[in-house]
């Protein structure tokens, strides 16, 4: 999974159950949290227990899983539990016969899967995936905007998350245009600082901060989630309904490029998302009044999955070769890559994008440009500044290996395994500890307890750390060592 | 941080799954479904097939979907909807070709039906729908009882080599996608060399363009071998029994997909018919014969919906034990012993009467022994192909043994 897709993840997460529910009894938002949210093998489980009338027999499903593939199994069994898409019954069923403990069965949870069936078999009316606008658009609206295609969706979408980014990498005064931001409307600016992404200093000038760094040298995707969850944790003070606004989000995700949809059937809090949307440059409204809106690239790839965005249709200047193929689908067709490493640690960017060549600056040298390239040379000076300023090195290498030039791509890996390792090596220079957080497990009773336990920890991939002596292990998950042990005391009993 | 090595990185990059393409070939003979009308009509399997595309579809937003109709007389494309139909009249401006750029075409038919964009189902899956009914509706319509009548089979061996046409046309393409610029003008100049392949399988009726698979695969096999753009595989939903007479195209087929690493997976609802359980077991495919076909979409959505990576995880049905006969080149018969040419391994129910073999002409030695029985025969080079470990007990004591029986090559 991407990162964009976890961040996402993380926040569902941690919403109750009840939200959960409410939020799956819309079609859309069933079938976006199914394609986006959940790993592969979860998503195998799910399909194949769709239509099954009966609940599924852990048993059964062991059976159905090879036996080398634990973990993933784990895994996927433990998102959808968290997600509450999967429950379990230990139901003594009638036809079981007593065999010590009772058997344990699977079954989805009902709206989920009732949604999600819908979804599929394009019944019901729910009018969820957006009502689309028939008729020529009113004549008021003609003035400004000739035709509002594909071509122009791409450029207001681009034009107004660039305004964004700029507004960002300006406030590091490296290029000094930036930091005011006029063309940034101010609840974005507001929302930037409540993300924390941007910090105000004195004279109302924008400074940008670690987690802007962060946020900056992510894909496209992965920005517009994590700003649209910093909107979802502040919608309740807005007096928004975080369902509707999380449903809305999905449903975007779910519409056609290109086409425009009514208004009609959104709720008051969705309208009022209307305004903040276009002004990130999600949906295209032609006046703030108008009773149709057009979803840009932004939103029909919102749950589109890191496969479709790899080649991330709106990084780098180039948005036009992505319109060669016209339908979010093909997205895989237009590839925006520009960037070249060489093994001598020399950078060439075929960009004329000063926002991207701002990008460039933060970690590189940058030593000389012509009008479609510019050329550098990362350095342990330059390097160590950017981490300095916060950037990590993995951030800097993922960018430099989501922006690969296509010339690039053809390598196995992509980026020269030199650089990549140089680029840690200069980090670990400055940076000597490293932070996992976790749960520590001690105290065990006996010692084929905790070998057990720790055997189970390594099997699903979450131990940290261990120490046999003291009986001691570190995990990054708990959940699941959790149900585990709880297993472990009830057989013992 | 005693993992500093660029490769563990990379390797969590590449994590997220390529995209699947699903091509699947429905049989459309109409007398096996006439069998079939009482346990599950056609309109419930086509629903059914569906609903499965859709999940397919769900699973990943950049998967793909690709229908055939294996029908008694022709194949045609359910989806994506050709240019234009071969069997229109305006063939001659068309020449047969099947134009499968997904881009004009489907355009076109989008924003001109009005069925399109209805609120209630998710845009793709409606497109996918819409077009599939209305070519299946058109190809029932012009299905005329002269058609019927000279014909009762399905020309699964055209559908199955436009299917891998498709695919490696499909692979190309992502391929170039993947790399870039690079790509494009390979794929141009490779476009025209396919597309009048497909064309040819799909036109008339398959048998005649299914052996030429040849240097199409080795294409395909090349771009494969560096990273994988697009994982395929092929789904049959098979109706018919009795494909003897295409014995030749479809192992030719199966042999293509083989080396394209396209997995073949069979959903046999009725007939019986050897070489589509060869073919899944070739292809490391699934196999599966429904007990009750009613629940054709619990078979589809748990046996046949996960794709290659999903098929390292989970166990997957397959038929216990395959039938490895083969069919004789001169009439089609499958056969459990016959008669092997030694120089180019053709297969014959009978001796041959001249001695000559039909396929290279190569004059061989059988005539004197041309009344015994095959397992009392001394001197002959007799090779059971593949028996697959069923001996017939007359054959097993006189075949091999005898070491001074050896004859030379003609």
């Amino acid at each position: 999974m991407s990162s964009s897709a976890s961040q996402a993840l993380d926040y569902l997460e941690q919403l109750p159950g009840t939200v959960h529910r409410k939020l799956y009894a819309q079609p859309s938002t069933a079938l976006a949290v199914f394609r986006r949210m959940l790993p592969h093998t979860a998503k195998a489980i799910v399909m194949g227990m769709l239509f099954m009338t009966k609940p599924f027999a852990a048993t059964d499903l062991d059976a159905w899983i090879q036996p080398d593939a634990r973990a993933e199994r784990e895994q996927a069994l433990s998102v959808l539990e968290s997600l509450h898409i999967l429950g379990t019954e230990t139901a003594p069923a009638g036809g079981a016969p007593a065999v010590g403990a009772p058997a344990r069965s699977y079954r989805l949870a009902p709206v989920f899967a009732a949604s999600l069936r819908q979804a599929l078999m394009g019944s019901g009316s729910h009018r969820s995936f957006g009502v689309p606008c028939t008729g020529p658009p009113p004549p008021e609206e003609h003035e400004d905007v000739d035709i509002v295609d594909v071509a122009f969706l791409d450029e207001f979408a681009r034009g107004q998350w660039e305004a964004i980014l700029y507004y960002m990498v300006g406030s590091t005064g490296v290029y000094g245009t930036g930091g005011t931001g006029e063309r940034v409307s101010s609840g974005t600016r507001t929302l930037l600082q409540l993300g924390n992404f941007v910090e105000l200093r004195g004279g109302g000038r924008a400074m940008i901060t670690q987690a802007g760094f962060t946020f900056l040298l992510q894909e496209v995707n992965a920005q517009v989630w994590s700003l649209l969850i910093v909107y979802l944790e502040n919608a309740p003070s807005l007096k928004m309904d975080s369902v509707e606004v999380l449903s809305f989000l999905f449903m975007l995700g779910s519409l056609d490029l290109g086409t425009a949809y009514s208004t009609v059937n959104l709720t008051p809090t969705q309208r009022q998302m209307l305004d903040d949307l276009s002004d990130f440059g999600i949906v295209y409204r032609p006046s703030p009044t108008s009773a149709r809106f057009y979803p840009t690239r932004l939103a029909t790839t919102l749950t589109s999955d890191a496969g479709a965005l790899r080649s991330g249709v709106l990084d780098g200047g180039g948005i036009s070769s992505g319109l060669a193929s016209g339908q979010t689908d093909d997205a895989a067709a237009g590839n925006q890559g520009y960037i070249i490493v060489e093994t001598n640690y020399r950078i060439y960017a075929y960009t004329s994008s000063s926002l991207q060549i701002a990008v460039l600056d933060l970690f590189c040298r940058l030593t000389t440009r012509f009008p479609n390239l510019v050329a550098g040379k990362l350095t342990k000076e330059s390097v160590q500044r950017a981490i300095a300023l916060g950037i990590t090195a993995d951030q800097i290498i993922s960018y430099l290996t989501t922006h690969a030039h296509p010339q690039m791509r053809k390598n196995v890996p992509v980026l020269p395994p030199t650089v990549v390792d140089q680029i840690r090596l200069w980090q670990i220079d400055r940076d000597r500890m490293r932070h996992t957080p976790g749960f520590l497990m001690k105290d065990f009773a006996t010692r084929v307890e905790f070998e057990e336990t720790c055997g189970y920890a390594e099997s699903l991939g979450v131990l940290v750390w261990k120490d046999v002596e003291k009986r001691m292990f570190f995990v990054s998950r708990i959940e699941q060592i959790q149900a585990y042990l709880k297993n472990r005391a009830r057989k013992a009993a | 941080m005693n993992a500093i090595d660029g490769s563990e990185h990379v390797a969590t990059e590449a994590q997220a799954p390529p995209p699947a393409l699903l091509t699947i070939i429905l049989d459309t003979n109409p007398y096996a479904w006439s069998l079939l009308s009482s346990t599950i009509p056609l309109s419930r399997a086509v629903a059914a097939l569906q609903v499965f595309i859709n999940a397919h579809l769900a699973i990943n937003s950049t998967n793909r979907v690709a229908v055939l109709a294996s029908h008694t007389q022709q194949v045609n494309w359910l989806y994506p909807t050709a240019a234009r139909s071969s069997r229109d009249d305006k063939k001659s401006a068309s020449d047969g070709d099947v134009d499968m750029a997904n881009g004009s075409s489907e355009q076109q038919l989008h924003n001109g039906s009005p069925a399109a964009n209805s609120a209630d189902k998710y845009g793709p899956f409606q497109k996918v729908e819409h077009e599939l009914m209305a070519n299946l509706r058109q190809l029932m319509a012009d299905t005329t009882a002269a058609e019927l009548s000279a014909s009762t089979t399905t020309q699964m061996a055209g559908a199955l080599t436009t299917a891998l046409t498709y695919i490696a046309k499909a692979t190309i393409q992502a391929g170039s996608a993947l790399t870039g610029d690079v790509g494009g003008s390979l794929d141009d100049a490779i476009q025209g060399n396919i597309v009048t392949a497909g064309g040819g399988g799909g036109g008339s009726g398959g048998a005649g363009g299914a052996g030429k698979d040849g240097p199409l695969s080795s294409t395909a096999d090349s771009s494969a071998a560096r990273r994988i753009p697009l994982t395929s595989r092929v789904l049959i939903l098979s109706v018919s029994g009795d494909l003897a007479a295409q014995y030749i195209p479809v192992m030719n087929a199966i042999f293509a997909a083989q080396r394209q690493h396209v997995p073949i997976d069979i959903l046999k609802l009725a007939g019986d018919t050897v070489f589509l359980q060869q073919a899944s077991d070739a292809t490391g495919g699934v196999y599966v014969a429904p007990s009750a076909p009613q629940g054709l979409l619990q078979y589809l959505m748990f046996g046949f919906l996960a794709d290659e990576r999903a098929r390292h995880v989970l166990v997957l049905p397959s038929v216990g034990e395959v039938d490895f006969r083969a069919a004789c080149f001169c009439h089609r018969k499958v056969v459990d012993v016959g008669y092997v040419c030694s120089v180019c391994l053709s297969i014959f129910c009978e001796p041959l009467l001249d001695g000559a073999c039909l396929t290279c002409g190569t004059r061989l030695a059988l005539s004197r022994t041309i009344t015994a029985i095959p397992a009392l025969i001394p001197r002959k080079k007799k090779k059971k192909k593949k028996t697959g470990g069923v001996s017939t007990p007359g054959t097993t004591g006189a075949g091999t043994p005898i070491p001074a029986g050896t004859p030379g090559p003609s």
